[in-house]
């Protein structure tokens, strides 16, 4: 067989493929009886409002001095571990805005990071392309910085999200530059499986996001710069279980939904869509349209704990937060009093949902709690 | 116990007198008392001036030069001045905080009442009224203390108007008098106006709430010698901006006598703040622009120092500890370093321009020996006699900064003063400086800079960083390495050795196998060559003779199993985990293999192996030696080595440029020199449009783009699966780079690596076959002999030629993408000398644009004549 004539077969073939992908959306489409809008709306859904004073900052955590790349808090106690580009991490009471630990990694380039379930040590990775365990009882050095107890290294590209999976100190989740995603056993620092890459049905660009399923650990989603969202199985690293489209650019953040069985997906294109893993079905998309022409990506996404709100955050400095039911913007954190002046680069909810943190380009981290009286209507 | 009582105990009978009233605890006696001494006490220090010989002349010579500044005691002054000085700084300060208040109890207001949303509400709330309450008591403390001067200021007008003006002078500063008598002698017509507390007390009682004795524990002010009790000092000194300081004392210069204690806490601070407060104020009491040595209180070689000239003492490897205001000599080409009038004190870091030329009688010597000019004390001499060093006849002695010395005037050095182990000890016992180990045993030269430490807070900040980009092949990791040989005293930790080596053995292993590899398949070639001819044969002839299936590309059953073994591996991937383990195990089966003609005739033929990278070559060259597990790869090596630098992800190397003695002497001064550089290579992978991580590299200084020019006649795949030219590869990767927005203001240099390749792929592969550069047409005139012209521009080579072609083409590009100005370097990677000058090339251009604005439009041309001579 010649070359020429596999070249007409393999171009044969990517049409037919995405001719499929075609009628799967038609077919998609035709089987959407209704959205959830319309539906939520007929049954007599009020829209979620917020007062201008309803959500307001009430810490600024000041300290780093390079951007903010990456937070998250702990599952039990207030802290937070933020990652910054002055090659810091820190860990913060987010009560008192204390510092409770600053380590310096010997990478500056640092992009994500993670607190471990019992919040006994954090996770780093970077362009290093390596993840690196901190444990945070281990002593300092003389220098006075904490060592690295384990560097999770086999990663060919960029580290660019890590996640603990949860109820486990020892298993690890990233997502990386060379297109895979990988499980790591922590305690041996090996990797048990790795989900793409060589194998079909990976993504076919730079993982940016990853996210496990609260309910059911063994699942997770992966956003990827080939503009799809993928659901794995970790005990089947050979295939994705399905893989989402719908985006029109890279997606950039990626969430599981409280309750298991949705995730959400914030992308280059503007767009912050909701999945269902059941259906596969592209449940909302959530968008607002700007004056000017320019569609600001968005950073980071994160839900409340009911699920009813989504908090969004683009590069313009805008956070919106939307009603997931009715797609509409609630609030926009960045036109409040003391909002962030660059771009909000990463937020989190605490896990108890009562408190919202946000990181910048500015180098600060704002954390945002309810500040109104609830109304019980 | 204070100074004060200690210098009381001098007076013999004060002692005596001053005993009593205290166990009688009569405060009024003491003052009275004292009133009486100032009479007695200039009486009595006459005959006390026959032991001393200073006494006599220090109350003699100051009244014109320190009354005048000293007597702030005297009624007059003191009211005006103190009023002056408590109203204008207390005032701003507390209207300052004031307003500050204000606004902290508005957040806190907000924060209490958003805080309650949290959880730990409760937790929050209490930090909220905490933070009040605090503010609420520093505020009353503020609005208190403003009175409460004045009143103090009042009480004190009182005391003073009771007592003579001398009194004062003597019971509060007698110590600062007697501790200048000694330190700052010199100094004494030093234009810094020494400030007065402003209120005082009875002696050794605070001097805010006056409560207290000279044995109550107390915090001392740095500049006006206010002493205060521990219930006191955080109302009088504030937050400490500029460490311990009264709130009115900020921004004056500190009291040099107390310099020594800069930095240094005291129990009573530690006991009132937590640790990092006291290490925020101690850092800040040490760093603070105010506190710093004023250069003009120093005077090298009777020259007044000036700001840089400070800076390059204090900065330089070996600096003079504890440097006190006061008039010293320099011998520069020693480094011997001491007070005026006296014996050596240390030995500092020698060629440092400072100050003028040494005087003969810098040291007050009268030995009428003489080293590097200077006439030696009488302990000197002493030294050098049991150092061994001849001193008959008063020689004149020329001594380096290692210790070698020779007679003025002779070339050959004599010896070495430090060389015996004696010599120091006599050192020791003579109390005489000795070269310190960093500078003199290592044998290095004090200039360089790699080595020496530079105080932190002149670390920090100014470390400008160069992102190295290119495409994979383009030579980035070779001019990564070079630089880290280059410019790192250690360029490879062990680790990083040995790791190295075993990159370069397994390196050298898949070199081997693709070599074996093209073996079998020449070895197929000639055999299905051979098989055609002989069946062609057979069909005509009709004999069928035995297939001879030797080859010049067959090889021994031994070395054909070890062949497969190895492309079987290959294939699986698992060559780097079995490799340079079994490395002892092959190592003799490689030589074999090697030596084998088979491979020899295969590895002639290595051009038509397109997996066979060119530095292969090199390696299998030296694959003998290369696989020998005591092998130690060498600096080439390493630079020709695939793979070192961590092929994904970034690398970084942080250095700074040496300075070469030629510079040096120009100017040591020069900021640059200071300057940190931090080369960060990024590999081209996933560097595309849609980066998302280039952004972290905003504050790079400027982008090093590197393109590998013999790369004008090689294809590789694209991401679209066409086989693309690699310049064109390089020139796309070049435009997203440069219109990155990340990059939108940067200054670019463009690296133009491999040019050694170049030139001699050039004259045999025409420049035209890459389409971009099909309008190449040099003009050589071939009838002019080469040697014949000493100047490139007479008769450019074809590679000099093509290479200016192609960085033109690269500018114009450039300024029609940005409409800016591209700089270019021609490089050859391999050749430490020119990734130095490009790098350095780098170094300046980061200093012209910090200049830029001083020089004038045709200044700056001028200074870039090199690069722009090739923009037409």
């Amino acid at each position: 067989m010649s070359v020429t004539d596999l070249k007409d077969r393999h171009a044969a073939a990517a049409d037919t493929v995405n001719n499929l992908r075609h009628r799967l959306k038609q077919k998609r489409l035709s089987l959407l009886d209704t959205d959830i809008c319309e539906y939520a709306k007929s049954q007599g859904r009020a829209p979620v409002t917020f007062g201008p004073t309803d959500l307001v900052c009430c810490r600024t955590l000041q300290g780093h001095t390079g951007k903010v790349y990456s937070l998250d808090w702990t599952s039990e106690k207030s802290q937070i571990v933020s990652a910054s580009q002055d090659g810091r991490l820190i860990v913060w009471n987010a009560l008192t805005r204390q510092k409770i630990h600053a380590i310096k990694l010997p990478c500056a380039w640092v992009m994500t990071c993670a607190f471990s379930p019992t919040g006994q040590s954090v996770a780093c990775g970077g362009l290093d392309s390596v993840c690196s365990i901190f444990n945070l009882n281990s002593p300092t050095d003389k220098d006075g910085n904490l060592p690295v107890s384990r560097m999770l290294s086999g990663h060919k590209g960029y580290v660019s999200s890590c996640q603990y999976v949860p109820d486990e100190d020892t298993h690890l989740i990233t997502g990386s530059g060379d297109q895979t995603c990988v499980l790591w056993d922590i305690t041996t620092g090996l990797k048990t499986s790795v989900f793409g890459g060589e194998f079909q049905s990976g993504h076919t660009a730079d993982v940016l996001s990853i996210s496990i399923n609260g309910s059911n650990s063994r699942m997770f989603v992966s956003g990827s710069c080939d503009a799809t969202a993928r659901l794995w199985d970790t005990r089947v690293a050979s295939r994705a279980v399905r893989t989402f489209h719908g985006h029109e650019g890279d997606v950039n953040a990626i969430k599981f939904f409280p309750d298991g069985n949705r995730f959400g997906t914030g992308s280059d294109d503007g767009t912050c869509r909701l999945f269902d893993i059941r259906t596969g079905h592209e449940l909302q998309v959530y968008y607002r349209q700007h004056s000017d022409n320019d569609i600001p990506p968005v950073t980071s996404i994160a839900f409340s704990v009911s699920g009813r709100l989504l908090f969004a955050g683009y590069t313009n400095g805008d956070c919106y937060v939307w009603d997931t039911l009715l797609a509409k913007v609630v609030l926009d954190l960045g036109s409040l009093q003391d909002s962030h002046e660059d771009r909000i680069s990463c937020l989190g909810l605490s896990a108890d949902g009562s408190a919202l943190c946000t990181g910048s380009w500015d180098t600060n981290l704002k954390i945002w709690a309810f500040g109104g009286h609830r109304r019980t209507t | 116990m204070s100074p004060a009582a200690h210098d009381a105990a001098q007076y013999s009978f004060a002692v005596e007198y001053d005993g009593p009233p205290l166990s009688f605890d009569l405060p009024r006696a003491v003052p009275i008392s004292v009133d009486n001494i100032p009479v007695a006490a200039v009486v009595s220090q006459v005959p006390l001036s026959d032991a001393l010989a200073l006494p006599v002349v220090q109350p003699l010579l100051p009244p014109q030069l320190h009354h005048p500044l000293r007597t702030l005691g005297s009624e007059p002054r003191v009211s005006k001045l103190a009023s002056e000085t408590t109203v204008s700084p207390t005032s701003v300060i507390a209207f300052d905080h004031r307003a500050s208040q204000s606004n902290v109890g508005e957040l806190s207001g907000e924060l209490s009442s958003s805080g309650a949303v949290l959880d730990d509400g409760k937790e929050s709330v209490d930090f909220n009224e905490l933070n009040q309450q605090d503010c609420a008591s520093t505020e009353s403390v503020l609005s208190l203390e403003y009175p409460s001067t004045r009143v103090s200021s009042l009480k004190a007008e009182d005391i003073d108007a009771k007592r003579p003006p001398v009194v004062t002078f003597d019971v509060d500063s007698d110590d600062d008098a007697l501790n200048e008598e000694f330190d700052v002698e010199d100094t004494a017509s030093r234009p810094v106006i020494k400030r007065a507390p402003l209120t005082k007390g009875k002696k050794g009682s605070c001097y805010r709430c006056f409560k207290g004795n000279r044995f109550t524990e107390k915090e001392v002010c740095l500049v006006c010698d206010a002493k205060y009790c521990g219930n006191c000092v955080l109302r009088a000194m504030g937050s400490m901006p500029e460490g311990r300081k009264c709130v009115t004392c900020i921004g004056f210069p500190i009291d040099e006598c107390k310099r020594g204690s800069l930095g240094k806490c005291s129990r009573m601070l530690k006991r009132l703040l937590n640790e990092l407060e006291v290490g925020q104020i101690m850092k800040a009491e040490r760093f603070c622009d105010a506190n710093q040595l004023p250069p003009e209180c120093v005077c090298v070689n009777g020259q007044l120092l000036s700001y840089e000239e400070l800076v390059t003492l204090q900065n330089c490897a070996n600096p003079p500890k504890k440097l006190k205001p006061g008039n010293y000599w320099y011998d520069r080409a020693s480094g011997l370093w001491g007070k005026e009038g006296q014996k050596p004190s240390k030995i500092i870091s020698p060629h440092l321009n400072v100050g003028g030329p040494i005087q003969p009688d810098a040291s007050n010597g009268n030995t009428q020996v003489f080293i590097n000019g200077r006439e030696i004390t009488k302990v000197e001499l002493r030294m050098l006699q049991l150092a061994g060093v001849p001193c008959a006849g008063n020689p004149h002695f020329w001594v380096n900064e290692d210790g070698s010395y020779r007679e003025e005037g002779q070339r050959n050095t004599r010896g070495y003063i430090w060389g015996k182990a004696g010599t120091k000890l006599v050192c020791a016992f003579l109390s005489l400086p000795v070269p310190s180990k960093s500078s003199n045993s290592l044998g290095e030269q004090p200039s360089s800079l790699a080595s020496r430490t530079i105080p932190d807070y002149l670390e920090h900040g100014i470390v400008q960083k160069l992102l190295l980009v290119g495409c994979s092949g383009s030579g980035t990791s070779t001019i990564f390495k070079q630089a880290k040989i280059l410019y790192k005293s250690v360029p490879f930790s062990e680790d990083e050795h040995e790791n190295i080596k075993l990159t370069i053995q397994s390196n050298v292993y898949a070199y081997l196998g693709i070599l074996l590899e093209g073996r079998e398949r020449y070895e197929d070639e000639i055999l299905g060559n051979l098989r055609k001819r002989q069946s062609s044969v057979l069909d005509t002839a009709g004999t069928s003779s035995k297939l001879d299936d030797k080859t010049v590309y067959s090889i021994g059953p031994r070395l054909k199993a070890f062949s497969d073994w190895l492309l079987k591996t290959m294939v699986s991937g698992k060559l780097d985990a079995i490799f340079p383990a079994a490395t002892r195990e092959y190592a003799p089966l490689i030589e074999e293999l090697w030596n084998d003609a088979a491979i020899k005739a295969t590895y002639e033929r290595r051009s038509e192996l397109e997996m066979l990278p060119s530095v292969a070559s090199y390696f299998l060259e030296r694959a003998v030696k290369i696989l020998r597990t005591d092998y130690e790869p060498s600096d080439l090596d390493i630079l020709y080595a695939e793979g070192v630098t961590s092929s994904n992800g970034v690398a970084c190397v942080e250095f700074s440029f040496p300075q070469s003695a030629s510079e040096e002497t120009i100017d040591t001064t020069d900021r640059h020199d200071l300057v940190r550089y931090q080369l960060i290579r990024v590999h081209a992978r996933g560097l595309g449009e849609n980066c998302k991580w280039l952004e972290m590299f905003e504050d790079v200084e400027m982008v090093i783009f590197c393109v590998s020019l013999s790369d004008y006649d090689q294809f590789s795949v694209d991401g679209n699966g066409c086989l693309t030219n690699k310049m064109i590869l390089s020139r796309k990767f070049f435009e997203t780079i440069v219109t990155h927005p990340t990059f939108e203001q940067m200054d670019f240099l463009l690296i133009l690596n491999k040019f050694d390749l170049f030139e001699e792929k050039i004259e045999q592969v025409p420049l035209t076959k890459c389409e971009w550069f099909s309008d190449f047409q040099p003009i050589i005139s071939r009838n002019r002999p080469n040697s014949n012209s000493n100047s490139i521009n007479n008769n450019p080579s074809l590679g000099q030629l093509a290479s200016h072609y192609i960085a033109v083409k690269f500018k114009r590009l450039y300024s029609s993408l940005t409409g800016r100005k591209l700089f270019v370097s021609p490089v050859k990677g391999l050749e430490p000398g020119s990734v130095d000058a490009a790098l350095k090339y780098a170094k300046e251009i980061l200093k012209w644009n910090e200049e830029r604005p001083n020089f004038s439009l045709s200044e700056y041309s001028m200074y870039s004549t090199e690069a722009s001579s090739f923009s037409h």
